[in-house]
């Protein structure tokens, strides 16, 4: 059988698409041949554990890092220093340090503004409330989570085609990260957007994915819609006797396995009542079946390319 | 909030919604005729993507459980919820055999452990 794990989308309208991009400092790959294809409105959740490549991606898709080779696509446009591809996104980085610490916060704020024509004055405001920011505060003394909401209010008031959000909850504490959540989906019921976030704290962010990018060492392990990947990861309880031989890999793609020889929990991709089928063939009984959520997803598709 | 969305739950969100709408329906948490939230408050209440409510709307929409009246909104349909209860106590019955069979118990186990736990005196307002 196997149909194998996919990492491309069927064709259709894409807001990002990247063609082989490629970053390597010296002979070290930080990013390998990645094809990333992001469909308008989706909102796209590209996981992967620190150091997987996600920041690097992000940078290259805003112009502000030069590809070793391949090209980015964002919103029609091709990402390059020059500089017209910012303007169509919003970006929320993953480190907020910078040179305007000294400014106030809502100094910045309009500095910010005037780099985008679209920029809405009456919904940063709004914002602003929601968010509790206090424009008189300089930035730099700002506490982790304060300048995190700061960066979302630049990255959502100029309401761009295109959100990229790296690691956008992480220092929030459970309050912020309620109010982030109700803004995200307000602004999402209000302006269509393609939003692509890379996070490691999956939980808090998969409450809205449709589409996942799994990203190892790299590169790209899965690419798929998300309710593909609940329909088709499963993990299988099997009751078997000690010295049962599985069927191979082959017929199988087993992605993780632990429990006891006698009861042994594999997750598997695959249709499910195909899987049952075989593995009831080869002499196991499937106790029972359940979906995996993604941050077990994400670690079950990264450990089958440790495997290898 | 009408409802809780459970991130652990195996269940797709979408598919979350429409079984909690259609309990809700069930035991009179709404009413026929009554507007439901729109896409957006639902989406903003759950903290969930609206394209997620707007697909649990529309397939409740098709199966006739919800009906849309332009400009106004979402509404329950006005229509006998016996097909719905049955399919819902069909559920509830899954789930529990699913569960059992897990823990390595078959189906009239399972049943005999129901009765004598409904008969239970503490347990006999819930049966």
């Amino acid at each position: 059988m196997p149909e194998p794990i996919p990492t491309t989308l069927p064709a259709q309208e894409l807001a990002v698409r990247t063609r082989g991009l490629t970053k390597r400092y010296g002979r070290v790959a930080a990013v390998t041949g990645l094809d990333l294809t992001v469909p308008e409105g989706a909102f796209y959740l590209l996981l992967g554990p620190n150091g997987a490549g996600k920041t690097t991606t992000f940078r290259m898709l805003m112009g502000n890092l030069r590809p070793t080779s391949g090209s980015a696509e964002v919103a029609g446009v091709t990402a390059s220093p020059a500089g017209q591809v910012r303007v169509r996104m919003g970006f929320v980085p993953e480190h907020q340090d910078g040179p305007y610490g000294w400014m106030r916060t809502g100094d910045l704020i309009r500095h910010h503004a005037g780099y985008f024509p679209a920029w809405n004055d009456a919904y940063a405001r709004r914002l602003a409330d929601a968010f509790e920011l206090r424009p008189e505060v300089r930035y730099g003394k700002l506490s982790k989570g304060q300048a995190r909401r700061v960066q979302l209010l630049m990255a959502l008031a100029h309401t761009p085609p295109v959100l990229l959000l790296d690691e956008p909850t992480d220092g929030l504490d459970p309050v912020a990260r309620d109010t982030v959540q109700a803004i995200l989906a307000e602004h999402l019921a209000g302006y269509p957007t393609t939003v692509i976030v890379a996070t490691h704290l999956v939980y808090e962010m998969e409450r809205f994915a449709d589409y996942v990018g799994v990203l190892g060492a790299g590169r790209l392990v899965a690419q798929m819609e998300r309710a593909t990947l609940q329909a088709q990861l499963r993990r299988y309880v099997l009751d078997v006797a000690e010295d049962w031989h599985p069927p191979l890999e082959a017929e199988l793609p087993l992605l993780r396995q632990n429990g006891t020889p006698r009861e042994r929990r594999w997750t598997i991709w695959g249709p499910e009542e195909e899987v049952t089928r075989r593995l009831s063939a080869a002499g196991a009984r499937v106790r029972s079946v359940s979906a995996l959520n993604l941050d077990e997803a994400a670690l079950a598709l990264l450990s089958r390319k440790e495997n290898r | 909030m009408p409802f809780d969305i459970d991130h652990s739950d195996s269940r797709p969100i979408y598919v979350q919604i429409m079984d909690e709408i259609r309990r809700g329906i069930v035991v009179g948490a709404w009413r026929p005729e009554e507007p439901l939230p729109s896409v957006r408050q639902l989406a903003v209440e759950l903290r969930v993507n609206p394209r997620t409510v707007q697909q649990a709307y529309g397939e409740l929409e098709r199966d006739g459980v919800l009906y849309v009246r332009r400009g106004q909104g979402t509404f329950v349909a006005a229509r006998a919820n016996g097909a719905d209860r049955q399919a819902l106590l069909q559920e509830v019955a899954r789930r529990l055999l699913h569960e059992a069979y897990r823990h390595g118990f078959d189906v009239d186990e399972l049943t005999a452990a129901l009765q004598r736990e409904a008969n239970q005196p503490d347990n006999t307002q819930e049966a």
